[in-house]
């Protein structure tokens, strides 16, 4: 795997196609991003699977929407999985990314991953390593469902109480670019306490995930205290599809998030 | 816009295990004082029914 994306990327730094490419590199023994700028200088590319297909994995497309902010005319590459090109598609969806800026790199999750994940479509359009996996049903969503309201409740609440606050779900979200945060506003929510004001903290944070929540998983491998972060958001995204049709990052990416647009109203 | 919003949190709040029904949403203009009043009463009597939140009870 780590091979290919190589020799893909080496062909695009030569050939002056892109200036540099976001991927990932070991050093030291861990796995980091690393903005990649010469052809001859890849040895260390990896595409960041350390003991386990896909265990290590950083917002790539977030370091591209600020590499793209300070170098707007220059043509970037980036490591992509399904999800990762997702993200791209609904930053170019937000304005945040100019399509003719990025050229992505493609790699497909193995089965395990994609089972793992729950994902709907572990393969981005194109891509020059791995093999398509089948996608996989949100089972986490349908547990949650199986409960009566009152355990519903319980379960979550248990969950959000762990929240330390740190923040660490929205930080590494490749679709949170908001200037300002409402999370962050005493207005909205009271800051400075531990745990947050739950349920209100949480549920704020899944609202603004609405139309943009492309499900990849990294505020759930960030979070700390373990809370299933990705099930709640896997919901708000299905609750989008059912309502409107839509699905960040599945569709053309001229099609704006259904709360970005007056549109059609809700079916239910 | 907010029919949208509020067609998606009533149905996250379910989700979370609360009853959707403590969310309503209803247009009334300054000049419509007795639709206000009935609005609001029958929501009063809605939530008088659903009874304490078990939000409340549970913080």
């Amino acid at each position: 795997m780590n091979e290919k994306v190589k020799a893909k990327v080496k062909e695009l730094l030569a050939s002056g196609r892109i200036k540099g490419f976001w991927g990932l590199r070991t050093m030291q023994g861990n796995i980091g991003p690393f903005l990649f700028s010469s052809p001859d200088d890849l040895d260390e590319l990896v595409v960041g699977d350390r003991e386990r297909p896909g265990d290590t994995r950083y917002p790539l497309n977030k370091l591209l929407v600020n590499l793209a902010r300070c170098y707007p005319e220059e043509v970037f590459g980036v490591l992509v999985r399904g999800c990762d090109e997702r993200g791209l598609k609904t930053l170019y969806s937000w304005n945040q990314l100019n399509p003719e800026k990025v050229v992505p790199v493609g790699i497909a999750c193995p089965q395990e991953l994609a089972e793992a994940c729950e994902c709907l479509k572990p393969f981005p359009d194109e891509f020059v390593a791995g093999e398509k996996a089948e996608g996989s049903e949100f089972v986490s969503v349908a547990n949650v469902e199986s409960l009566s309201l009152e355990s519903r409740l319980e379960h979550w609440l248990d969950q959000f109480a762990k929240c330390i606050k740190c923040y660490g779900c929205r930080d590494i979200c490749p679709v949170c670019f908001c200037k300002e945060c409402t999370l962050e506003k005493d207005d909205f929510i009271h800051t400075g306490d531990l745990p947050p004001e739950n349920p209100i903290f949480h549920l704020t944070r899944a609202v603004h995930m609405a139309g943009r929540c492309i499900d990849c998983g990294l505020c759930n491998e960030a979070c700390p205290a373990d809370i299933p972060l990705r099930t709640l958001y896997k919901k708000v995204a299905d609750i989008i599809d059912e309502e409107f049709h839509y699905r960040p990052g599945y569709g053309d990416p001229k099609e704006k998030s259904p709360l970005n647009i007056l549109g059609e109203a809700p079916k239910h | 816009m907010t029919t949208k919003r509020i067609a998606v949190m009533k149905q996250l709040l379910a989700f979370t295990g609360i009853e959707q029904d403590r969310l309503q949403l209803e247009w009334v203009s300054a000049a419509e004082g007795p639709k206000f009043a009935q609005a609001i009463t029958e929501f009063t009597n809605l939530i008088k029914a659903l009874g304490p939140s078990r939000l409340k009870v549970a913080a």
